[in-house]
């Protein structure tokens, strides 16, 4: 059974003529101790489907299963259970701790707050525990600094240990490491990786950049989100090596290489427009059709386009292409 | 399309070295100390070349950047150097130029395309009016003129040139402004150009029309430029030579196959083995331990040494200045030959 699971789910916001799908009929299924990597653009929903997971935002339409429970339907204890298994990393490591609280306040009050450990003193212990896991070492270094007193990189951490003083199940990652400096993004999910191999922690990772989801999802899933739709999924190495929808693979061939021969050597593929329909006006059948290079005219327009599986693993949602592999390097 | 736009530009790339640095350095004043942002930068900067800065937050490359068009805050002060600029056989010293010299300066010849795009824009006046305030503030007088050449550069930076001029900045999408500005910067026809982060938050697709535009400047139109950007792929894409920073110092400097593929500081290397590719198989990535230095206390000797795997008592004492390593390639560090050892037993890139 799958841990989370999303049934159909979309999510609108606003009325009338400000109406916006951000989230479009939705479903997926990721099993315990697995990562799905959500990646797309700015605005295709992904932080959107993240926050619905993360029982932030509830869905317009569709379900959201744990454990095989719709949420929504769980009694209050139930759904305080749900929220303590399920945690949430934010992007912005500078706006999600509190400046005024300590390092050891951060990770303590939480966890006296839900019983998680009998007293001051057991919880000091648990902190310091908490701090190595997520490699802040020597822990007691940390434990009276205040949030401006740390490194980007360092903030994160104290934001996944505080994440971890509720025992998770489930992460889910918005963008955790894009404010971090290339250097110790590495580390960074060198970590988030170990939780995932020694805690059996379950990731949601969402990410705009291709290469870092390559990267931390390669045992993993991939689903590409395009205008609050998934277009493609499947196993990582499929999608990255394989990709069947013309938008993975314009993404695929978009991203530029730290390589300067590979960089020459990959094609680039020519969409018809480069602009990005807007979310209030979206167009009809295939919402990637006016930008596709294999349009076909009362096919692509006309009808939305499910997500079909392929026998070499997952799923594409482009009945013209999706049987059809492409070079990207030459 | 094409050669119609060249027509339009009509740059010329100039010759000989548009722009010398001399052992630059600059300082943040703050409360707590003496910030060492730039120290001792030397570069050449060749007519019609591409050169990237790279480095993390907080290596220097930005101030750099604003060193050279002399836009820093007031608590920012360039304590020693020199920086020359040249055109047409005329010299200029940089540090030297008063207000109304310097304002011809940075557009004519030398403009700057931030970051943050929005930013950037007055958010209650349309295209036209920036552009043509720009333009008669240099001089232009001709209405229909600047209007006429506004158009043709939006067109250039391939934007729907008739709507964008009378559109508002929020009227626009990130990628549009980032274009915007980038016809801007055009206007006045600098000789060089200094972009800092050019396509950072950008999406993917809008990041490559982006990239496609500034290699179309660089090959068709011969234009000089800096490019200033964390991001090595960047660098990859668009230079022709790569700076590494660290703590405010070029601590190498070569071409970009030189620095992919043969580089000689632990720092760049460190670098390239911590950015993962999209193409191809799974390749193991490595962080570099610790993080950038507090340049207000900045550490003795070289000052990458705390975080380097083959640091001695030596790079603890004495800081290394830049030596070549190989054909118009420089590093500073005392152990660049043992770098050069280990890649021979380690390759860094497969060959996919």
């Amino acid at each position: 059974m799958a841990l989370i699971e999303l049934k159909n789910v979309s999510r609108t916001f606003g009325k009338g003529d400000e109406r916006v799908v951000a989230v479009d009929n939705v479903s997926f299924a990721i099993d315990e101790g697995e990562v799905l990597c959500l990646v797309g653009e700015s605005g295709c929903g992904k932080s959107t489907t993240g926050k619905i997971v993360a029982g932030l935002l509830e869905p317009t339409r569709g379900q959201v299963l744990f454990d095989g429970q719709d949420i929504s339907k769980l009694d209050k204890d139930s759904f305080r259970r749900y929220r303590h298994a399920v945690q949430i990393i934010h992007q912005d490591p500078y706006a999600s701790l509190n400046p005024t609280q300590t390092v050891r306040q951060i990770i303590t009050r939480p966890l006296l707050r839900h019983h998680k450990v009998s007293g001051r003193d057991g919880a000091e212990k648990r902190a310091i525990e908490l701090l190595e896991i997520v490699d802040l070492t020597p822990a007691h270094d940390f434990m009276d600094k205040y949030p401006h007193q740390l490194s980007g990189g360092q903030r994160q951490r104290v934001s996944v240990a505080r994440a971890l003083t509720v025992e998770p199940r489930f992460i889910v990652a918005d963008e955790a490491v894009s404010m971090v400096d290339v250097s110790i993004r590495v580390s960074l999910l060198n970590m988030l990786s170990r939780l995932q191999e020694e805690f059996n922690v379950t990731f949601l990772f969402i990410t705009h950049d291709l290469a870092l989801a390559k990267y931390f999802a390669w045992e993993g899933r991939i689903s590409v989100m395009y205008l609050g739709r998934i277009v493609e999924d499947g196993p990582t190495r499929r999608v990255v090596m394989d990709p069947r929808h013309p938008y993975t693979q314009a993404l695929l061939s978009a991203v530029p290489e730290a390589d300067p021969e590979l960089a020459r050597r990959k094609k680039r593929i020519q969409l018809r427009s480069a602009d990005i329909p807007s979310l209030l006006d979206l167009p009809p059948g295939c919402t990637f059709h006016p930008r596709c290079p294999y349009f076909v005219e009362g096919r692509c327009d006309a009808e939305v386009p499910l997500l079909a599986g392929i026998p070499e693993g997952g799923r594409v949602a482009c009945p013209v292409r999706k049987d059809v592999s492409i070079q990207l390097v030459e | 399309m094409s050669e119609s736009q060249q027509v339009i530009l009509n740059h010329e790339a100039g010759s000989g070295v548009p722009l010398t640095l001399r052992n630059v350095s600059i300082v943040y004043r703050t409360r707590k100390g003496e910030v060492q942002a730039v120290r001792d930068v030397s570069l050449d900067l060749h007519a019609g070349e591409s050169i990237a800065l790279i480095g993390e937050s907080g290596s220097g490359k930005t101030t750099l950047g604003l060193g050279i068009v002399r836009l820093l805050v007031k608590s920012a002060e360039v304590t020693a150097g020199e920086i020359t600029y040249r055109r047409d056989g005329k010299e200029i010293g940089v540090l030297a130029l008063n207000k109304n010299a310097l304002r011809e300066f940075r557009w004519k010849e030398c403009s700057m395309v931030f970051q943050s795009a929005l930013n950037a824009f007055n958010p209650v006046i349309r295209i036209w009016d920036q552009m043509r305030d720009t333009a008669q503030s240099h001089g232009w007088k001709d209405k229909k003129a600047i209007r006429q050449r506004s158009l043709e550069l939006l067109r250039f930076v391939q934007l729907d040139a008739d709507r964008v001029i009378d559109a508002y900045p929020h009227e626009l999408s990130g990628g549009m402004r980032q274009r915007v500005l980038i016809a801007l910067s055009l206007l006045l026809d600098p000789q060089v150009l200094i972009l800092d982060e050019p396509t950072t938050a950008l999406d993917i697709l809008t990041q490559r029309t982006i990239i496609d535009l500034l290699r179309k400047l660089k090959d068709e139109q011969h234009f000089t430029m800096i490019f200033i950007s964390h991001d090595l792929a960047i660098a990859a894409e668009l230079a022709d030579r790569i700076a590494t920073m660290y703590a405010g110092r070029i601590v190498e400097l070569g071409s970009s196959d030189d620095i992919f593929y043969r580089p000689r500081h632990p720092y760049t290397l460190g670098l390239i083995r911590a950015v993962p590719k999209v193409v191809g198989d799974f390749q193991e990535l490595f962080s570099i331990p610790g993080s950038p230095p507090d340049l207000i206390d900045l550490p003795s000797g070289c000052k990458f040494h705390p975080r380097c795997p083959y640091a001695t008592d030596r790079c603890r004492e004495e800081e290394p200045d830049l030596e070549t390593v190989g054909p118009d390639h420089m590093a500073a560090c005392w152990h660049w030959q043992d770098v050069e050892k280990e890649l021979q037993t380690k390759p860094l890139h497969s060959v996919a």
